[in-house]
């Protein structure tokens, strides 16, 4: 029988600090840094397992960052220097100077490592081709369309492809930057289905909420080769209970998705990662209910948070995960009565 | 007349970067040493106009946080960019405004050819909040009798140039440009400073005309998105031109000789009262050894066109 509203992570959580402390310290040997992160890397699985999500990863607890984990091994790249994400948060930008060009599986032994460790469906984060290209500086190609599509087919494919022969089923395409700029949407879209073409498995896209509701989305969504896209809803949505248009305006942009033709799934984000505030379980339900009855069909629901969940605390996080899987239940009994 | 200056922030330098993550007890002397650093580069690079490289400000807006009446509010994205700023809610007055600006740039350091950058009325009222300038109009012409106060003060201390960046007039595809004249005349009626209205973000080819009726000195391009094309179709003649022809967005350095031909090119189409040679925006889109080159480049490529 199907599970309706299906929980999830998005990807990342905040690393234990042992962790850091451990991989920080130049005294201490690789072998000895490899087996912490498979600790911590175990430690996230488990705790996502008993908190009941239904699919799971490990927290991303291996990468250093989105952006910086892939870049380093693609041919092509080369670090330029930290560059400012806000007040004194900053990422390390690179540049392109050559080529683009696919070396390594870097996410295999990861993948390798949570398959041997457990049951649950897997979903793996790749960072998307298309944010690749937007969070660096081109100095090699004509035109930032022929980047995205040269990382699409040159990397992205090849990756997707070998974490597929690796037995990955469902592979999520991260893309923060895709809805940032809302004229190049055509070049998204190019770039997803590039990135996947020739792949058997379930393609999930995740884009992050940017400043248009996701109205440039909406179009090329049942033009792009997902099965799934999980977004962010929760941050725009108010704390009150209901199902109702003004309660829960911060969903009403799924009806938008509708009206375009997308049939596919939605994994709707129901708890905001930039707040410590944990929503209730009936507040996760009433999100997850009216999405279902916004999109015609709850067997469409997925549940998740609004983004990856290494902003907040692990406390925090994991409590927003608790709240989310028993809002999800709550959602369930009010269906089957 | 040809001259030269940066607009905006500066990138911090890794040392600065780990700094002020770890509020580290020398920070002040790591600032005061960077700022320094910066001035002596822009000072090799021959710039006409030399400005603090506003290291310690964490956006074009945050100093204003300092005002009574104005609250911090949440993280927004800096238009198309994968950097943000925190959005100000302005819920009173501005009375105590002033000074904020003056008091947050090391005055002292810098030379007699000095110049500032500040966000224009327009896109400061677009990017905040107010609770209690309810309507667009009215909370425009607020932040302009403040940001007027601000430059009152800042002409005072000796800034001759006074840099007014307006992304939202290049970015919003619809601007009120009765709205923005309305608050460009409060800025600069009767001012005693050279004042440049900087677009970036958005490409403003179709929005050239209406502004050369702007009441401002001269009117500053980021040429990566309004194209040289479109400037050149236009006369500067009682106006002063700002070419932001060096890319704070890339860190491909640009070609000199290329750049002259193009600067050399234009002066002669548009006739402008003065030329400046500027970044196209903000420098701290930039690590800062990238930076540096690009001031360098800069003063190179307005050293050029000087002797062209």
């Amino acid at each position: 029988m199907h599970k309706y509203f299906p929980t999830q992570e998005i990807g990342s959580l905040k690393k234990p600090s042992w962790l850091l402390s451990v991989v920080k310290n130049p005294d201490i040997s690789k072998e000895d840094k490899s087996r912490a992160r498979n600790d911590a890397a175990l430690l996230n699985i488990k705790m996502l397992e008993d908190l009941g999500l239904d699919v799971i990863y490990d927290g991303e607890v291996r990468r250093v960052e989105m952006y910086e984990e892939p870049v380093r091994y693609i041919k092509g790249f080369e670090f330029a220097g930290r560059v400012r994400s806000w007040d004194n948060k900053y990422y390390n930008k690179a540049r392109i100077t050559g080529e683009i060009s696919y070396k390594q599986n870097f996410h295999g032994e990861e993948f390798k490592f949570i398959k041997e460790n457990t049951k649950h469906d897997i979903k793996v984060p790749v960072t998307g081709a298309y944010t690749l290209a937007d969070w660096s500086y081109d100095e090699h190609y004509k035109s930032k369309e022929e980047l995205v599509l040269a990382l699409a087919k040159n990397v992205i494919r090849p990756l997707v492809k070998d974490l597929v022969k690796l037995g990955a089923k469902i592979i999520q395409i991260d893309e923060p930057a895709a809805t940032s700029h809302p004229s190049e949407m055509d070049v998204f879209r190019q770039s997803v289905n590039e990135s996947v073409k020739g792949i058997n498995a379930k393609v999930v896209v995740h884009a992050c909420f940017s400043g248009n509701d996701y109205e440039s989305l909406a179009p090329q969504m049942p033009e792009i080769k997902a099965q799934q896209y999980t977004l962010e809803f929760a941050n725009r949505d108010s704390w009150n209970l209901g199902v109702n248009d003004k309660e829960r305006k911060g969903y009403d942009v799924l009806k938008l998705f509708k009206e375009y033709g997308y049939k596919g799934e939605i994994g709707i984000g129901v708890t905001d990662v930039h707040v410590d505030r944990i929503e209730t379980p009936k507040l996760v339900r009433d999100r997850i209910l009216y999405s279902a009855k916004a999109l015609g069909d709850p067997a469409k629901v997925y549940v998740n948070p609004d983004c990856g969940l290494r902003t907040r605390s692990r406390t925090v996080a994991f409590e927003k995960i608790k709240s989310m899987v028993e809002g999800a239940e709550l959602a369930r009994q009010t269906m089957n009565n | 007349m040809i001259s030269s200056y940066t607009v905006g922030i500066y990138p911090r330098s890794e040392e600065l970067i780990e700094a002020t993550r770890k509020n580290s007890k020398n920070l002040s002397s790591l600032y005061l040493k960077e700022k320094k650093e910066y001035l002596a580069v822009q000072k090799r690079a021959k710039l006409g106009y030399v400005c603090d490289p506003l290291l310690e400000w964490d956006d074009i807006y945050r100093p204003f946080s300092k005002l009574k009446s104005v609250k911090l509010s949440a993280l927004n994205r800096i238009y198309e960019t994968n950097t943000f700023y925190r959005r100000l809610s302005f819920d009173g007055p501005l009375d105590d405004a002033g000074n904020i600006v003056k008091s947050s740039l090391a005055v002292s350091l810098l030379p007699k050819n000095r110049t500032v950058c500040i966000a224009d009325p327009y896109t400061f009222a677009d990017v905040h909040l107010s609770t209690k300038y309810r309507k667009r109009e009215e909370f425009t012409l607020a932040i302009a009798k403040m940001l007027r106060k601000e430059i009152d003060a800042l002409v005072k201390s000796g800034f001759e140039l006074i840099q007014l960046v307006a992304p939202s007039i290049a970015y919003n595809e619809k601007v009120d440009f009765g709205i923005v004249k309305n608050a460009m005349e409060i800025i600069t009626r009767g001012l005693k400073a050279k004042t440049i209205l900087h677009f970036y973000f958005g490409d403003v080819s179709k929005k050239i005309e209406k502004l050369l009726d702007m009441p401002v000195s001269g009117l500053g391009f980021d040429t990566t998105l309004t194209p040289l094309s479109s400037i050149k179709k236009h006369s500067f003649s009682g106006k002063s031109l700002a070419v932001g022809i060096v890319n704070s967005y890339n860190t491909k350095l640009e070609d000199k000789q290329e750049c002259v031909t193009d600067l050399n090119n234009i002066i002669s189409k548009t006739k402008p009262d003065e030329i400046f040679v500027t970044t196209n925006f903000d420098l701290q889109y930039l690590p800062k050894d990238f930076a540096v080159r690009k001031i360098l480049r800069l003063g190179e490529i307005a050293r050029g066109v000087r002797s062209a």
